[in-house]
């Protein structure tokens, strides 16, 4: 990237650093006005800056710059947002959009099972726990953050190096025919895969795709994303889907193991104790 | 500058959000919510570097992401249910002794 657009990606990052410091919960400081002006400017400046550097100009790029705006700007109301609820709730909207990105890199799969694991399962998670624990009212650690203006510069020192030296990235050099059937399935490359000699033994990621695609001769099949990325997992990365059981299982031990306590089955406390204050009473293993 | 620039300043945008949500807020389920923004800004980059190879490598790696998310939060969840117990607050700095 040019020096120019690294020197203006910079001072869009400064601005909206300078937002999100007037949007962290400081007490009676808090100047969220400000901080909405600063933070919808910079949004927008980012956008612009990306819009005149990018040379697509087609309705995907509309839908990457809304589906980006509303992940940002949902992702700033998660760690703004006095109550962890409305919290979680934007975060959300934040896998929503992410999601919506995912579609428009052709990942279908990995935006389903985003929208499914995450706003489906990790978030109720979230929200069980606050239901649990969550004081009521607007207790003074949700109402003052902790050192705003050194977490600002902190993230705005690790955005600008990653996000200006990440824009460097040259484009890719002409993938192999085999490859590129295997993501997007144009009609071309979809022959160069069917053809018989193709088997090369550093392709074993397509085989099985094409057996299936010969199951049903003639029929038009689409090379579908789930296809490929199945074919990659169970192939490539087994032994890494092996470890990731092994990981889950430790996991769900450990969870079990941190959360459990010993509770009276009988006897006078746990029967006369104010409600709320049972579990606080009962000492942890 | 390539075609999917775009999508590497927006994951990191993304992932400096959630880092300053996790360094600055007190509340430990606001707290862990952020390094969740964190993942969503590394699965942007990973299937965006996955369209630059033009292959499924970053698509896998995303999707172990999945799991190594799930992991993070029912671990921390049960960590913050057990700190809440203790502590009968969620403020992170009622723990502040533990850094010495």
């Amino acid at each position: 990237m040019s020096t120019p657009t690294a020197y203006l990606l910079y001072a869009v990052f400064a601005l909206g650093g300078v937002g999100l410091y007037f949007l962290l919960p400081r007490g009676r400081d808090t100047r969220t006005g400000a901080g909405a002006i600063f933070g919808l400017g910079a949004l927008a400046a980012l956008l612009l800056v990306l819009a005149a550097r990018s040379v697509a100009g087609s309705a995907q790029a509309a839908s990457f710059y809304l589906f980006s705006a509303l992940a940002i700007g949902a992702a700033t109301r998660v760690i703004t947002h006095r109550k962890p609820v409305y919290s979680a709730i934007y975060f959300v909207a934040v896998v929503v959009s992410v999601a919506a990105l995912l579609v428009l890199q052709r990942a279908e799969f990995l935006a389903v099972a985003l929208i499914i694991i995450y706003a489906g399962a990790i978030l109720v998670t979230y929200l069980f726990v606050i239901m649990l624990a969550q004081q009521s009212g607007e207790p003074s650690y949700d109402v003052r953050a902790r050192e705003p203006l050194l977490a600002v510069v902190a993230g705005f020192l690790l955005m600008a190096t990653v996000a200006v030296r990440g824009s460097e990235i040259p484009d890719a050099p002409a993938p192999a025919p085999r490859k590129l059937a295997y993501l997007t399935g144009s009609g071309a490359d979809r022959d160069a895969v069917r053809s018989p000699g193709e088997a090369s033994p550093g392709a074993r990621g397509a085989a099985p795709a094409s057996n299936l695609r010969q199951g049903a001769p003639g029929a038009e099949v689409e090379e579908s994303n789930t296809l490929a990325l199945g074919a990659a997992v169970m192939t490539r990365y087994v032994v890494v889907v092996e470890l990731a059981a092994v990981l889950l299982l430790i996991s769900m031990i450990g969870a079990i193991g941190l959360s459990r306590k010993r509770v009276p089955a009988e006897g006078p406390r746990a029967d006369h104790a104010p409600l709320g204050q049972v579990g606080k009473e009962v000492a942890p293993y | 500058m390539s075609d999917i620039t775009p999508y590497i300043i927006l994951g990191a945008v993304l992932f400096a959000i959630g880092v300053v949500g996790f360094l600055s807020r007190r509340n430990l389920i606001v707290m862990f919510l952020a390094t969740e923004v964190m993942f969503q800004g590394v699965v942007v980059n990973a299937v965006a570097f996955a369209r630059l190879h033009q292959n499924m490598d970053g698509q896998a790696f995303a999707l172990f992401l999945l799991v190594i998310a799930a992991v993070e939060a029912g671990l921390a969840l049960g960590m913050v249910v057990l700190l809440y117990r203790r502590r009968g607050t969620l403020d992170a700095e009622a723990w502040a002794t533990m850094s010495g």
